[in-house]
């Protein structure tokens, strides 16, 4: 027979030792406290923080790189708007459920390294105070040109201008993912390499099959031209044959 | 015009004024660090005085956070929403905190510059100084209704709704417990039931005292939304109950009201269960009655806000079935027993710690099984819940 109201007390001491608990030990507390609070190495004031090149306020290796906030766009190395992956193909501004993101396509195409000339975006704008972090931008984007960024300082006086992320503010090269997002980052190079790779191989094996069609092409000339001397002594009416049929006679013969 | 009365007033009033208000400004900052600790977390600690332009910063674990709050409160929008009635829904915040901060009046705060010749303006001496405090907590459930309606929300009104049904029903309990004080007592003065108990005989310190402190303790965290008994502002639920449509210094309003009305019924728990005043060196020294008397009312806050961070909330029929069927038959015996034990005990004085012990383990043995066979009871009653259109 069970106490009447020995499960409250049950459940009092239990929090009662929490509360006792997380007085002493440290490992207890979960919490961690704004950086620069506990960090003496680091300026006290976000101000204080020497800005890089590209950034807005501080590096962001304080979080976890599994931190996420919002889009950034992506360049390889080299001038930034030379090297930019986006090709202002505007399926993240169609995608983007809360409609933050907006583009303006170019009206004229510009050459990109190891590749055809593309369009770029004239205007690449995100509203970070409508965008809601879901990452489906990032997900449908088939250039890799957009991913998370981890960088979450973004107050300002400034409510409407301050909010609205310009192409200059978006643009980061992959350097500086790979410094945020170590693992991702290298998937996702990794990924980019394998797709170029098949890509390759693939525009190969297309090259390869177009000079067989050559050679066949040529051998079915060759071997017409040695029927139409035949065909003097035989039936004009009987079809001519395949160019498989001739393939495989050359490969007999 | 009776100036020396005027003067008389305000010192009876005004430092209830001042008391409580602060101490609701550190209950806030207490109950959100406590709450935090609870759950292994630091709480706040950052607001403090704002020294950062002189180097350094103030932040005094983060004492700075009621004032913080208030200012925030104070210059937020204030929205109505467009079917509301204007005119209730100004009305309920105020109506919800002129009840809790009148009832103040009531607890036997026996301020030392006021002498036994100013007992006309202590309104505890009154006699019907407890019918009067729990007459004046029943509004409180007027404006929680009335803020329901007005704000002309659907969970607005449901959280009104439940609040309603909660109150009413917890008034009985509460009430019915406090009445065996005033059995034993013979007063309703509040005045009167403090000097009762003066030299440690607190009631808490009987049988029948023990059971309706609980009791009332329960109905006390009920009759002021208290954590298990929040419904009425569930968030999982109904939002946030019958301020839903509250924003800005209104809100503030209703926050103050809740917490004023928790010192309010915190210090009548004191009063009729704890010795209200009484405490080591109060005979002595009569001026640490207040003192003690507040750090009473600061333990029960305490224990109101550990369980808080303890228990779950009740659902709606737990909670009815709780106070009907559990808590009023226990009160009602209750009271038989006070009836039972006080005669006992007076007219059997020359058996002394004999009689004493027996009235002790009776009363006890009687209340506890009851109270364990009214939960069987009701135990049997709770089936698997059953859905009409769900699976």
């Amino acid at each position: 027979m069970n106490l009447l109201g020995a499960g409250i007390l049950k459940g009092m001491a239990v929090t009662l030792k929490n509360f006792i608990g997380s007085y002493f030990d440290k490992e207890r507390l979960n919490t961690l406290e704004y950086m620069w609070q506990n960090d003496k190495s680091l300026p006290k004031r976000a101000g204080d923080y020497p800005k890089e090149e590209g950034e807005q306020l501080r590096p962001t290796t304080t979080v976890t790189n599994y931190s996420r906030n919002f889009p950034m766009l992506l360049h390889d190395d080299g001038e930034p708007m030379d090297t930019i992956r986006c090709v202002a193909c505007q399926i993240c501004e169609r995608e983007c459920p809360p409609q933050c993101i907006y583009i303006e396509k170019s009206d004229d195409k510009k050459e990109r390294p190891g590749g055809k000339p593309q369009f770029y975006p004239a205007t690449f704008d995100i509203d970070v105070s409508v965008c809601m972090s879901c990452q489906i931008c990032v997900e449908v984007c088939p250039f890799d040109a957009i991913v998370m960024n981890s960088q979450f300082e973004l107050s300002t006086p400034d409510r409407f201008n301050g909010l609205l992320l310009k192409r200059g503010d978006l643009l980061k090269s992959n350097q500086y993912y790979h410094k945020i997002h170590p693992e991702e980052a290298a998937d996702r190079d990794k990924r980019i390499a394998d797709d170029k790779a098949a890509k390759e191989a693939k525009k190969k094996a297309a090259e390869a099959a177009k000079e067989a069609k050559k050679k066949a092409a040529e051998a079915k000339a060759k071997s017409e031209a040695e029927a139409n001397s035949k065909e003097e002594s035989k039936d004009p009416s009987e079809p001519p044959q395949t160019s498989t049929e001739h393939n495989k006679e050359e490969n007999t013969e | 015009m009776n100036w020396e009365l005027i003067k008389d007033i305000l010192l009876a009033t005004v430092p209830l004024l001042v008391i409580f208000p602060t101490m609701f400004a550190l209950t806030t900052w207490v109950e959100r660090k406590a709450l935090a600790r609870i759950q292994n977390r630091i709480g706040p600690n950052k607001v403090g005085v704002p020294m950062s332009r002189y180097g350094g910063k103030l932040s005094l674990f983060g004492l700075g956070q009621p004032a913080a709050d208030g200012i925030k409160m104070l210059f937020k929008e204030n929205i109505v929403p467009t079917g509301a009635d204007r005119l209730f829904h100004l009305l309920a915040p105020i109506l919800s905190l002129i009840p809790a901060m009148l009832v103040l009046c009531f607890l036997p705060l026996n301020f030392p510059w006021l002498t036994d010749e100013q007992n006309s303006v202590k309104a505890f001496m009154l006699d019907g100084a407890v019918i009067f405090f729990f007459a004046i907590t029943g509004l409180n459930t007027l404006a929680v209704f009335m803020a329901g309606w007005a704000s002309r929300n659907k969970y607005s009104l449901l959280g009104g709704m439940r609040a309603i049904a909660q109150m009413v029903s917890y008034e009985i309990p509460l009430v019915l417990s406090a009445v065996v004080v005033v059995m034993t007592v013979g007063s309703l003065n509040a005045g009167e039931i403090a000097k009762s108990q003066d030299g440690w005989n607190w009631f808490v310190f009987s049988p029948w005292g023990l059971a309706a402190f609980i009791i009332f303790f329960i109905a006390s965290l009920a009759e002021t939304n208290r954590s298990p008994f929040d419904l009425p502002e569930a968030e999982s639920e109904i939002i946030a109950g019958y301020f839903t449509e509250y924003s800005g210094f209104k809100f503030a309003l209703f926050f103050l009201g809740e917490y004023i009305a928790m010192f309010a019924i915190s210090g009548l728990a004191v009063t009729l269960f704890l010795g209200a005043g009484d405490g080591p060196g109060a005979e002595a020294y009569p001026s640490l009655k207040v003192i003690w008397f507040l750090a009473k009312i600061c333990v029960l806050i305490g224990i109101m806000i550990w369980l808080r961070g303890t228990l779950p909330r009740l659902r709606v029929d737990q909670l009815m079935s709780f106070a009907w069927k559990f808590l009023m038959p226990l009160s009602i015996l209750n009271i038989f027993i006070t009836g039972f034990a006080w005669h006992a005990e007076n007219n059997n004085e020359e058996y002394g710690f004999t009689i004493k012990a027996i009235i002790w383990t009776a009363s006890l043995l009687i209340l506890y099984l009851t109270a364990k066979g009214l939960d069987k009871v009701n135990r049997a009653n709770i089936k698997p819940r059953t859905y009409q259109y769900g699976e």
